[in-house]
């Protein structure tokens, strides 16, 4: 594995060019360009905000910016996943013709939405100022959380990059499935909301909780970036850094998996694609 | 010194027609599941001096481009081995990555990147790329501004300006008018006064006694003859004259 990491290092500028057409294409005609990117997710927070804060009355201060500390990492991670299952057949023609390191398609696709999470989170920094939030220490962290992110991301994006040369159904179950995390994990309501009822069984609680490192992630996000709620009937729990740990052991190892699986099949995608 | 080295090279394909595009076609079709297999090469061995000119022709299907594409390490041969001795650089296709939505220098970088160039390597070059491309004053343009002919004759200077010891062609060196294909050639023959290696694949019959200094004629899979460029093509065209 080493060995195919150092053939990606060779080929870095490929990567990079592929990074920089993918940014550029994409906004090359709008007028408003990058602002696009911010459009989607304000107004995904803002209608929550809406629900929660007026149709549902919770209470609290910042509400949305809570959500937003969340949705952003999310949508980086959603993007990151379902732009990449596509990746490797929408390159067909590069992959028919011409040798590379196959494993750039997908990496390049994390990569791209990585600049759009990172402009994205500025602009937050920005609106926080503004309104007068605290930097705070803790706020160190954050290029840590996001590059566990970034392997998770990257580990995901090589399963389903792979599966989906061999079956096209990948795709649209990547969209069922992510939609379906989209409700089953803190992103809309805060961790400290979720109980451990009967109803739902222990081991998808561990499964979906505490082995899937996103939750974990998209709660520390929160964590290190904002003060401590302040909502009626929600009591903080303070950031638990074994669980850092472990989202980071969690993430790595899926992305040594993913990477694993992808280089035992990438020489046949010339074949299939 | 072999600049090539091909060894009891097979390929062997899963043919496509039963192919599981679909999980529920996968599901369905369990039991089942047989497949047909297609022998494109069977056990070629050759070797490639330096300096020299290859040529391979045959007809359709008959492993050409499977042969050329293992060589650019497009493919994993099924068993067999290739041993390439230099830098090498595949020309399968032109333009390799082109986007219309960039520009033309935009798009130079990108392919070069594809073709193993280093962002230096290119930026030294850019000059000789669009001259030779005879495209100064589009080069600032979107490539969809280009005509079909245009984009040719840019992923054609970009990959020449590659200067591999080892180049590999399929059928890419027909492009542009007449004025520009005699420039094509040219800079072939300047590759080998150079000593550079070539393998090409063409159909064009007239073009490979023009450039080659061997050619080798396969057919379904085999090697038929491996020779000077007369007597192969002679044996290529008799066969292909003898048939109805």
């Amino acid at each position: 594995m080493l060995k195919e990491f150092a053939e990606v290092i060779r080929y870095r500028e490929l990567l990079y060019n592929l990074v920089v057409r993918d940014l550029k294409v994409r906004y090359k005609n709008s007028v408003l360009g990058f602002f696009w990117s911010l459009v989607n997710p304000l107004l995904q927070v803002a209608t929550i905000t809406i629900v929660f804060k007026y149709i549902l009355h919770a209470s609290g201060r910042d509400y949305s910016a809570y959500l937003l500390c969340a949705f952003l990492p999310w949508m980086f991670f959603q993007m990151s996943v379902l732009d990449a299952s596509s990746s490797i057949l929408f390159h067909s023609d590069l992959v028919k013709k011409t040798y590379f390191p196959r494993e750039i398609l997908p990496a390049s696709i994390v990569l791209s939405n990585l600049v759009h999470f990172v402009l994205a989170l500025g602009v937050f920094f920005v609106y926080r100022m503004a309104i007068g939030g605290q930097i705070t220490v803790s706020w160190l962290l954050l290029p840590v959380v996001v590059f566990i992110q970034v392997m998770l991301n990257l580990g995901v994006a090589f399963f389903v990059s792979c599966l989906n040369v061999f079956y096209e159904d990948i795709k649209y179950l990547a969209t069922v499935v992510l939609n379906l995390l989209y409700f089953a994990l803190p992103i809309m309501y805060m961790v400290e909301q979720v109980r451990n009822s009967e109803r739902i069984p222990g081991p998808l609680v561990t499964l979906l909780y505490y082995i899937n490192p996103l939750p974990l992630l998209l709660t520390t996000y929160r964590k290190i970036l904002l003060p401590p709620y302040n909502f009626e009937n929600i009591h903080d729990i303070p950031l638990n850094y074994w669980y850092l740990a472990l989202a980071a052991v969690t993430s790595f190892i899926i992305f040594i998996a993913g990477y694993a699986f992808f280089n035992s099949r990438k020489w046949s995608f010339a074949e299939r694609v | 010194m072999d600049a090539i080295t091909v060894n009891d090279l097979h390929k062997t394909f899963r043919l496509s027609h039963e192919r599981h595009g679909s999980l529920k076609s996968l599901m369905l079709s369990f039991r089942k599941r047989t497949y047909d297999y297609v022998h494109a090469l069977k056990g070629i061995s050759f070797e490639v001096t330096e300096g020299e000119t290859l040529a391979i022709v045959g007809k359709n299907g008959s492993g050409k481009s499977t042969l050329l594409s293992i060589m650019a390490r497009v493919y994993k041969p099924t068993s067999g081995t290739v041993v390439m001795n230099g830098r090498v650089s595949g020309l399968l296709a032109l333009g390799a990555g082109f986007h219309a939505g960039l520009t033309g220098i935009e798009n130079i970088y990108l392919n070069g990147s594809i073709l193993g160039l280093s962002r230096r390597e290119i930026t030294k070059r850019l000059d000789n790329i669009v001259s030779f491309a005879e495209l100064e004053d589009f080069i600032d343009a979107p490539l969809r501004t280009y005509s079909s002919g245009m984009v040719m004759r840019l992923g054609f200077s970009v990959a020449i300006q590659v200067d591999p010891d080892i180049l590999l062609v399929d059928e890419v060196l027909a492009v542009g008018d007449e004025q520009f294909q005699r420039k094509c050639y040219d800079h072939v023959r300047a590759m080998q006064s150079a000593g550079k290696t070539i393998v090409f694949v063409s159909h064009d019959l007239k073009a490979v006694r023009d450039v080659a200094t061997r050619a080798i004629w396969l057919d379904s899979g085999e090697i038929r003859a491996d020779d000077g460029v007369d007597s192969a093509l002679d044996a290529y065209l008799a066969q292909s004259e003898g048939r109805p």
